[in-house]
C-alpha cells in the first residue's frame, strides 16, 4: 500500500502521511480519525463552552506529550525536560504580552516564546549530544535542567524579579498573561473561550499530521535508524549526532508551542509546571499510550487527564501510577501497539522475544 | 620449525615514494592502545584498488580493532590513514562513509524490527530519490537473492539471509572500499559458497576493493588475492594464500594460540 | 574581622560535613542497585520514606530510638525484596523502562502514604544538642552523620572486596553470563543486592527521621542529590560515591555559605550538569582514562 506511486491528489497526500513508521495506514483508520476529529469539533456544541474549555486544556497537554513521543519513541531520547521548554515558552509569552498589551504583543509573544524555547532546546541538545552524553545520562541531565528551573523560579517572588512590567512572581506564579491572538496594533483576532478550544484542536491535528509526514520522510527513517542502532547508522553515512540534535530541537519547539497554549488558556503560569511530578506526566502519557505512536500518546494524555479530573480526589494519582506500572509490566510498548496488533494481526509477526528488547 | 626465519617476518616495506594513486587504502604507523594493551601495533598496510585482501590471525590479533580504526569507530593513538590518496585520520565515521568506505559488522546488525524493504531504505535513501526507492530496492534484493523476503521483518530471516542483506545494504552506497568482518562465520557450507559467489560477482561488476576478516581458510583460499596475517596487533607476514599456508611460523602462531 | 572569617571557615566545614552525609547516604543504595543491575530506581526516595516513617511510627509507639531505627531498616528491606520479586526483577538491564516503572511505583507510594498518614507525622526530636559559635549554630547529630556515612562506605568496601559474597556480587556485576556459567546463582545475587540497596535506603530514612520533617514528599528531597551523585560518580560505585559526595558536597557547602541554601542547591545542580558534560562516564570513568594515558606514556 505504501510506497506505490499514486496519481490522484488524495493518493499523493496519503502517500506522504502513511508509512511503516506510523500506526494507522488503512481506510478504516482514517475514517475513525475523521470521526474522532468531528466528535471533538462538535463537543462545544453538545456539551457547552465550559466543558469544552476543560477539554482544551487536555489537548494542550496532549501536545506536550507529543513533543516527548516524537523524540523518545522515534529517536530513543528519553527526556524528563519537556516541561522546561513548555515553561520557558509560557513565561516568555507572559513577559512579552504583559509588556506589550495589544495584538502586536500577542503575535510577538507567540513568535518569541517558541523561538526562545527552541533555542533553549538547541543549546541544551548541542551541549549534550556533541559532548558525548548518551542514553540514561541524557535523561538525567534533562531532569536536572527541569529541577534547576523549578528551584530558580520558586524564589523569584520578590519585586526585583521583573522584566519590564512582568513580575516573575516566584511560587505565586505570573499573573495577567495575555490571550492567544494574532494581529497588529489594535487590529486582530483573539482566541478565547470556544475559539481557543478550536485553536487548540486545530493545532493538535496539524502537529499530528505534520509529524506523520516528517516521520515517514527520509529524516524520519534516519531518526528510527538512529534509535535502533546508532553505530550501524553512522556506518551508512548518517551523522547521528546531528540527527539527535535536530530531533531534540524540534521536540523543544513543540513543547514550547504547547507552553504558549497553556498560558493563554489560564492567563497564568507558576513553577509547579516544572516540578518532578509535572516533568513525569509526558513520560506517563507516552508510556501508557505507546511511545512509538503519536496518536496513542495523544489519546492517553486526554484519557489520563480526564480520568484524573473525574476522580479529582486523593485516589486519582494512585490509579494513574498503578496503571503506569501495570502497562509497563504487561505491555512494555504501551497500549496503542497492542490495539493495532489486535485490529490488524496479520500485518506484523508476533513481537520479538523479550530478550531482544533488552537493549531498549 | 624451531628457529624463526627472519626474512619471513619482516613487514613488507611501504614504498617511500608516497605515491598512493593506485592505493585505495593505506595506513602508516597506525597504533591503538587500550590502557596497557596494544591492540594495533604500528601497522603499515596498503590495499590496491579493486583488490580483495583477507586479514587473518588468531583471536585477539587485533583484526577487528584495525577495521574499526579504518572506519573511525576508534580513534588511533598514533599514525595515519589514507583513503584514495586523502588523509582521513581525523574524519568522523559518517564522512568516511560518504567518501566510499563501507563496512559489514561481525555480529549481524540489521535493524531487526524493520522489514527488509525498510532496512534497505536506510542506506538507499542517501543515494536515491523517493521515486527510485521501490525499483532500486527490488534491484538490490534481486541481486542478493532476497526479493521474496521483501516484506519479512529482518529478525525473522535466516542467518545466511541476514549476512546477504547486510552486504547488500552496504553495497547500496556504491562503496569503493568494503570492509567485511567475518562474513561467513556460522554459515553452512552452501551458504558460505553463496557468499563467495556473491563476492566474485560483485568484483566482476563493480570497482570495489575488499578487506575481509575471516577464519575459514578454504573460503579465504577461494576469494583472496592476497592475505595479511596479523599477530598481537602487528603485521606478521603478507603474501598469497599459498605462501602464507606454507609458512611454518604462521602455523606456529595459530597452534600456539591454544596453549 | 579575623574572627568573622574563622566562623565562616567553620561554618563551611560543618555545612560540608552535612552535605557530604546527605549525598553519600542518599546515594549508596541507589548506586549499588544501578551498578549491579542496571536499574535506576526512581522510587529510591520513597524507600527512604518507608524507613523514615517506620522509624518514626515505632518511636511514637514506645520503642527506644535505636531500636526504632533497626525496625525502620528491617521494614524497608522486606519491602524492597517484595517489590524486587514482584515487579523490578523484570526490568534488569532495561534502563529506561526501569526508570518509568519505578517512577510509577514512586507516585503510588507517595499518594498512599498521604492517604494513610495525612500530610505529616510528628517529628522525633533531634538527639544531642547543637554546636554554636559566633552567629552560627549546627546540630551535632547531623554533623555526626558524616561519620556514619564514612562508616557505611568502609563497611560496604569491606563487604564487596573482602567477603565471598562480595566477590560473587562483583563477578555478577561485571558479566552475569560468565558468573552464571561458573555456578553463581545470579538471581539470588540480584535479590540480595537489591535487599542491601533497600536496607541502605531504610538506614538513610531511619537516620534522618529525627532530622527532617516527615511528609509524603520527603523522598524527593533525597532523590535529586542521589541521582546527580550516581551520575557524577560514574560506573565504579564504591569509589565514585564518596568522590561525588565530596565534590558536590564541597560545591553545595561553598555556595550555601556564600549565598544561602538556594544558591547552594542551584550551584550543585549546575556543577552536576557540567560534570556530566565534561566527564560523560563520571569521575571514575575519568580516572580510568587518566590511568590509561599514563600507562600509554610509560
Amino acid at each position: 500500500m505504501s510506497g506505490r506511486p499514486t496519481t490522484s491528489v488524495v493518493g499523493r497526500v496519503r502517500g506522504r502521511l502513511e508509512g511503516p513508521n506510523t500506526m494507522g495506514n488503512t481506510n478504516g483508520f482514517w475514517i475513525a480519525f475523521a470521526f474522532a476529529v468531528l466528535v471533538f469539533a462538535a463537543y462545544p456544541v453538545l456539551f457547552g463552552a465550559s466543558a469544552a474549555n476543560r477539554i482544551a486544556m487536555f489537548l494542550v497537554f496532549a501536545l506536550l506529550g507529543v513533543s516527548l513521543c516524537f523524540i523518545w519513541g522515534y529517536c530513543g531520547i528519553l527526556s524528563f525536560g519537556q516541561v522546561a521548554f513548555f515553561g520557558v515558552a509560557g513565561y516568555t509569552f507572559g513577559i512579552v504580552t504583559i509588556n506589550v498589551t495589544n495584538y502586536t504583543g500577542m503575535t510577538l509573544g507567540i513568535v518569541t516564546a517558541i523561538g526562545v524555547s527552541t533555542l533553549f532546546a538547541a543549546v541544551l541538545a548541542y551541549f549534550m549530544f556533541y559532548g558525548g552524553v548518551r542514553d540514561v545520562y541524557v535523561t538525567i541531565m534533562t531532569l536536572v535542567v527541569a529541577i534547576v528551573l523549578h528551584t530558580f523560579m520558586q524564589q523569584t517572588a520578590g519585586s526585583e524579579w521583573a522584566i519590564g512590567d512582568a513580575r516573575l512572581g516566584g511560587f505565586n506564579g505570573m499573573v495577567g498573561i495575555g490571550n492567544l491572538g494574532i494581529g497588529v496594533g489594535d487590529v486582530g483576532i483573539t482566541f478565547d473561550g470556544v475559539a481557543f478550544y478550536y485553536a487548540a484542536l486545530a493545532t493538535v491535528v496539524a502537529v499530528y499530521l505534520g509529524l506523520r509526514v516528517l516521520v515517514n520522510s527520509r529524516f524520519g527513517y534516519a531518526m528510527i535508524a538512529t534509535r535502533e542502532d546508532e553505530d550501524r547508522t553512522e556506518m551508512f553515512g548518517y551523522d547521528t549526532t546531528f540527527i539527535k540534535f535536530v530531533t531534540f530541537t524540534i521536540g523543544g519547539a513543540i513543547a514550547g508551542l504547547s507552553g504558549v497554549l497553556f498560558v493563554t488558556w489560564g492567563n497564568y503560569i507558576d513553577p509547579s509546571q516544572f516540578a518532578i511530578t509535572a516533568a513525569a506526566m509526558p513520560v506517563i502519557w507516552a508510556s501508557i499510550g505507546g511511545r512509538e505512536s503519536i496518536i496513542g500518546t495523544i489519546a492517553a494524555a486526554i484519557a489520563i487527564q480526564t480520568l484524573e479530573f473525574q476522580f479529582h480526589d486523593q485516589w486519582a494519582l494512585v490509579i494513574v501510577g498503578s496503571t503506569l506500572v501495570l502497562v509497563i509490566v504487561l505491555l512494555p510498548n504501551g497500549i496503542a501497539p497492542a490495539v493495532r496488533d489486535v485490529l490488524v494481526e496479520h500485518r506484523r509477526p508476533a513481537s520479538p522475544a523479550p530478550s531482544e528488547e533488552v537493549g531498549d | 620449525m624451531s628457529v624463526s626465519d627472519p626474512t619471513i617476518r619482516t613487514t613488507p616495506a611501504v614504498e617511500e615514494t608516497g605515491e598512493t594513486s593506485s592505493r585505495i587504502l593505506q595506513t602508516r604507523g597506525l597504533r591503538k592502545q587500550f590502557g596497557g594493551l596494544v591492540a594495533t601495533d604500528d601497522v603499515d598496510f596498503a590495499v590496491e584498488e579493486g583488490e580483495l585482501r583477507c586479514l587473518i590471525g588468531p583471536n585477539g590479533a587485533g583484526k577487528s580493532t584495525f577495521l574499526k580504526l579504518v572506519t573511525g569507530r576508534h580513534e588511533p593513538t598514533a599514525g595515519s590513514i589514507y583513503y584514495d590518496g586523502m588523509d582521513v585520520t581525523d574524519l568522523p565515521t559518517h564522512e568516511r562513509v560518504d567518501r566510499g568506505i563501507s563496512m559489514k559488522f561481525q555480529v549481524p546488525s540489521l535493524y531487526p524490527e524493520l522489514s527488509v524493504r525498510d532496512n534497505v531504505r536506510i542506506p538507499l535513501q542517501r543515494v536515491a530519490t523517493p521515486g527510485e526507492f521501490e525499483a532500486r530496492t527490488r534491484e538490490t534484493l534481486e541481486r542478493f537473492n532476497l526479493l521474496e523476503e521483501i516484506d519479512t521483518v529482518a529478525a525473522n530471516l535466516s542467518h545466511g539471509q541476514q549476512q546477504r542483506l547486510e552486504i547488500g545494504m552496504a553495497m547500496t552506497l556504491e562503496p569503493k572500499l568494503m570492509l567485511l568482518d567475518e562474513p561467513v562465520a556460522g554459515l553452512s557450507i552452501e551458504e558460505t559458497a553463496e557468499i563467495a559467489d556473491l563476492l566474485e560477482a560483485l568484483r566482476a561488476e563493480e570497482e570495489v576493493a575488499f578487506v575481509v576478516i575471516e577464519h575459514d581458510i578454504d573460503f579465504v583460499e577461494r576469494i583472496a588475492d592476497r592475505v595479511t596475517v596479523l599477530h598481537q596487533g602487528a603485521i606478521f607476514t603478507e603474501g598469497t594464500i599459498e605462501e602464507v599456508k606454507a609458512d611454518p611460523a604462521v602455523r606456529r602462531i595459530y597452534l600456539g594460540e591454544g596453549a | 574581622m579575623f574572627e568573622f572569617d574563622l566562623y565562616r571557615v567553620l561554618s563551611f566545614a560543618f555545612q560540608f560535613l552535612d552535605s557530604f552525609a546527605v549525598i553519600v547516604l542518599a546515594t549508596v543504595g541507589l548506586a549499588i542497585i544501578f551498578g549491579m543491575m542496571g536499574v535506576i530506581n526512581l522510587a529510591h526516595g520513597e524507600f527512604i520514606l518507608v524507613g523514615a516513617y517506620a522509624t518514626t511510627l515505632a518511636f511514637h509507639a514506645g520503642a527506644p530510638l535505636v531500636l526504632a531505627m533497626v525496625i525502620g531498616v528491617a521494614i524497608t528491606t522486606v519491602y524492597g525484596v517484595i517489590l524486587e520479586r514482584t515487579i523490578i526483577h523484570r526490568f534488569y538491564g532495561r534502563l529506561l523502562d526501569s526508570m518509568v516503572v519505578t517512577f510509577g511505583i514512586s507516585i503510588v507510594m507517595i499518594q498512599l502514604t498521604r492517604i494513610a498518614f495525612g500530610n505529616s507525622l510528628p517529628q522525633i526530636s533531634t538527639p544531642f544538642s547543637s554546636i554554636g559559635f559566633g552567629p552560627y549554630s549546627y546540630s551535632t547529630y547531623r554533623v555526626a552523620l558524616a561519620g556514619v556515612a564514612l562508616l557505611t562506605l568502609v563497611s560496604l568496601y569491606w563487604l564487596f572486596t573482602r567477603t565471598d559474597f562480595g566477590v560473587r556480587a562483583r563477578a555478577t556485576m561485571q558479566d552475569a553470563d560468565t558468573a552464571r556459567s561458573m555456578g553463581v546463582d545470579t538471581d539470588r545475587m540480584y535479590t540480595s543486592t537489591f535487599a542491601i540497596g533497600s536496607a541502605l535506603a531504610g538506614l538513610t530514612g531511619a537516620l534522618y527521621a529525627p532530622a527532617r520533617s516527615m511528609n509524603p514528599e520527603m523522598g524527593s528531597g533525597f532523590l535529586v542529590e542521589a541521582f546527580v551523585a550516581v551520575v557524577v560518580g560514574g560506573p565504579s560505585v564504591l569509589l565514585g560515591t564518596p568522590l561525588a559526595g565530596g565534590l558536590l558536597g564541597a560545591v553545595n557547602a561553598g555556595f550555601t555559605t556564600l549565598g544561602g541554601t538556594f544558591i547552594g542547591q542551584v550551584a550543585m545542580l549546575v556543577a552536576a550538569i557540567l560534570a556530566i558534560r565534561l566527564m560523560p562516564n563520571g569521575i571514575t570513568g575519568l580516572i580510568e582514562t587518566i590511568r590509561q594515558k599514563r600507562r600509554e606514556r610509560a
